[in-house]
Parts: C-alpha cells; structure tokens; sequence
C-alpha cells in the first residue's frame, strides 16, 4: 500500500451513473480503476484523469476526481500539459481503441517517446461502439459484422503494446477486464513507474462484439518477469498472441520533464487581459 | 486457503460486499436502460447481500484484519466468488435471468466456503466457514423455490425493435 488516506474505492465513484451497455467491460475497468486509485492513497484533489471521446472515454465522468473529457484522440496532448503544468498531480488518461490508436494515433506515438510520466489506459475491445459497431485500428482484417466492411477491412490490425514499444513507452501492460482486480494492480505498477506507462486493456463489447465473452478462455498471465531490455521485450511481443497478461516491459528512461520557467506573473497577466 | 481467522473474515467481508455493490451496479444499469423490474430486483438482491455483510462485518468486528490490497486476496478466478459475472447481464434480461443469475453466484458463494470449511486446519476458520456455507445453502434453496415461481421468459425475449446494431 501506498500512502493511505482511508479513501476506498467507493469514494473515488461519483453519484453519476454509467451508461454503458449491461455486461460492457468498461464497468469492471472503472472498478480496477477506482481499487488503484484507493491503494495508492493519494487524496482525490491531487489526482487528474482525462480522455477523449467514445464509451470508455466517459470514464473520468464516473469518478471523483478531477476530470477533463476532451476532444476525440486528444487525451495524451491534454493529460501531458496537465502533467507538465502540474507536475505534482498524478496524472491518467483513459480512452478507447480509436480514440487512442487511430483518431489519436499520431499522439500516441509522440507520448510514447516523450515520456512524460503519466499513465495511458486503454480499453480495447476492437471496435466503434458508439457509433454502431465499425471496425477499429485493432478489429481483425476478416470481421465482416459491420455494413461499412461487409468483407472485413482486409487490413492488418495495430497491436498497440508493440506500438507502444517501438514507439518508446517506458512500461507496457496487458490486463483483461474480467481481472479487474489484477487490472487495478497492473494500474498501480504503471502509475508507480516513471515516464509514460500504457496499459493495455481487453474489454469486451458485448453489444457489437458478443464473441468477446470468449476472451475469458483465451487470456493467460504473462509467466515471466517483466523485460526490461528493449530487445528483450521485442522479441517477447513479436512472439505474443495478444493475449498475454501482465507487466510486459518495464524500462528505466528518465521521465521526461523539462525545467519550468517563469515567464509572466499575475499581473503581467492582469496587464494584459484585464486592462 | 485462508489459514488465520483474521485472514479468512477479511476474505469474507470482501466477498460480500463485492456482491452487494456489483449487484446495486447492476441495478443502476437496468435503470439507466429503463429495465424497471429487473432494476427492481438486482436492488434487492444487493440489500439481501448488505445484510449479509452486516452480519459478516459484527463478526469481524472482534479481529483485527489485515490490509489486503485487491490483488492479494486469495479468490479461484481473480474475482470475489458472490460477484455476479457482468457479462452475463443483458440489457433486456428478464426477472428469470436476473434470479438464474443470483443463482448462479450464491451456489459459488456456496462452493468457496464450503471449501474453505473442508480445508482449515484453524478451528474458528472451520467454525464460521461452515456457518457461512449454510447460509449460503439455504439462499440457494430460497433462490430456487423463487424460480419456481417465475414465468421463463418466451423466445425472442432480447429481440429488440429498434436494436442498436441496425444502423450504421
């Protein structure tokens, strides 16, 4: 345990109810989330959690915490300036498969490599739910249940721990949302470590991608130390079936945090606006 | 297997109140998707369970228990026996499904501590789990006379008229 508040994990929910489907992962997501935030012990004022836009990014709304819900695949940008403006806040961005790795893709790569320390969620379950059910950067090239790709997209999925790896990720993790109590551990190692840490969520959509209740048969725990050579982690991911659970990589770069300078007090500000 | 009777209450006082909250959550996503009566129902099963708690919790009043963080309890699946699966629950699940569920979740309330009951070598451990496992069995009974008296729901009973992946 961290530094204990007597906070529990309920009292990092807020009093709005989610909306997500009956039997959605997210909700066992939101639980993981809220059992880390609870051992961590930090109070709620000195924690930020921010997304973009889709069903998983309504997240920071069902927590009590401060939130910011952003612009869709804008997460990472906005959660960075926090951090760097805020550098005592501890700070988690959560999202989907396409507000992360395709509206937001680009920024995905570039939080990777600035390493900023802050810790990206995210809830892959392979496709568009609220928008009906397209296929996703990560949705098979053969799943043919959407209109718009009758045919599947015949397009090679992003695998986004590896992503997160050649992209320059300083902790990588795979967790599954039937687990939500090894996913709330893996959410507290990733929050721990310094730089950026992505945590990989499988979260089924029982709505658009019934099939994903088979996940529970397919994940298995990771039965190695966590790699902490790039190299190392590599060649595990090269090898990975995507199913992999557990803390993938776990590197040492330095988080990334330039010196902040004064550049304007309040009243050069006043001067400014308020004259 | 829980070996310390401290240990062992820890482990029940989370088993039962994940089960009353993931039960009121549940609850919460009926009435966000205006499934009353099942609403209804989960609400109750989840006040049943927070009475179960209560009891379990006098119990331990007596024991200092320990801090377990959310990873370290002992559970067979990662997750706490009571908790109802969340990908079993259906946006137009029925009074029957929600009771099948229960069901479902109080025969594995059921299993844990009557394990645990066959397995302590701690004789206050095999005392209360033995107790804690006839509760359990008696809910069970009491679960199935009730589905007894419940109608199984028709074929198509999560056809939807308007179904979310129609349109694109």
């Amino acid at each position: 345990m961290n530094a204990p508040t007597n906070l529990t994990a309920a009292d990092f929910k807020s009093d709005v109810k989610p909306i997500w489907c009956p039997g959605c992962g997210d909700y066992a997501v939101l639980s993981a989330v809220t059992k880390a935030l609870a051992d961590l012990g930090k109070p709620r004022e000195e924690i930020a959690f921010i997304s973009g836009i889709g069903c998983s990014s309504r997240i920071p709304a069902y927590t009590n915490v401060y939130g910011f819900h952003g612009v869709h695949g804008r997460a990472l940008p906005i959660a960075a300036g926090v951090k760097l403006a805020r550098p005592d806040l501890t700070v988690l961005a959560a999202g989907g498969d396409g507000d992360g790795l395709s509206i937001g893709g680009n920024h995905f790569m570039h939080a990777c490599r600035r390493n900023v320390d802050m810790t990206y969620i995210v809830m892959d379950n392979q496709v568009y739910g609220m928008t009906k059910g397209q296929a996703s950067p990560t949705t098979a090239p053969d799943w043919c249940n959407s209109k718009l790709t009758p045919e599947g997209t015949g397009i090679s999925p992003v695998e986004p721990a590896r992503l997160a790896l050649a992209s320059g990720a300083n902790f990588i993790a795979r967790g599954f949302a039937g687990n939500p109590n090894e996913v709330a551990r893996l959410i507290v190692e990733g929050v721990n470590h310094p730089g950026f840490s992505f945590i990989h969520i499988l979260s089924p959509c029982v709505t658009y991608r019934p099939e994903q209740r088979e996940w529970k048969t397919a994940v298995h725990a990771a039965d190695v130390t966590p790699a902490q050579m790039i190299a190392d982690a590599m060649h595990r991911l090269a090898l990975d079936d995507g199913y992999t659970t557990g803390i993938l990589f776990a590197g040492n770069r330095p988080a990334f945090m330039p010196e902040r300078k004064e550049t304007a007090s309040f009243a050069d500000f006043e001067r400014k606006f308020a004259s | 297997m829980t070996t310390d009777i401290a240990t062992f209450l820890a482990h029940a006082v989370a088993l039962e109140r994940e089960a009353a909250e993931r039960y009121a959550e549940l609850a919460d996503a009926m009435e966000v998707h205006n499934n009353k009566e099942v609403a209804e129902l989960f609400r109750k099963l989840s006040n049943f369970s927070k009475l179960h708690l209560d009891e379990v919790t006098g119990i331990a009043s007596a024991y200092t228990l320990p801090q377990l963080r959310p990873w370290e309890y002992q559970w067979k699946d990662g997750e706490s026996p009571e908790a109802a699966p969340s990908d079993r629950a259906h946006y137009m699940m029925t009074p029957y499904h929600c009771l099948h569920l229960a069901l479902f979740n109080e025969k594995k309330g059921y299993d844990y501590y009557a394990d645990q009951a066959h397995k302590a070598t701690d004789a206050d451990v095999k005392k209360y789990a033995q107790m804690f496992a006839d509760e359990e069995a008696e809910h069970v009974v009491m679960l199935e006379k009730w589905i007894a008296t419940v109608k199984p729901p028709q074929d198509g009973w999560n056809e939807d008229l308007d179904p979310p992946g129609d349109a694109e």
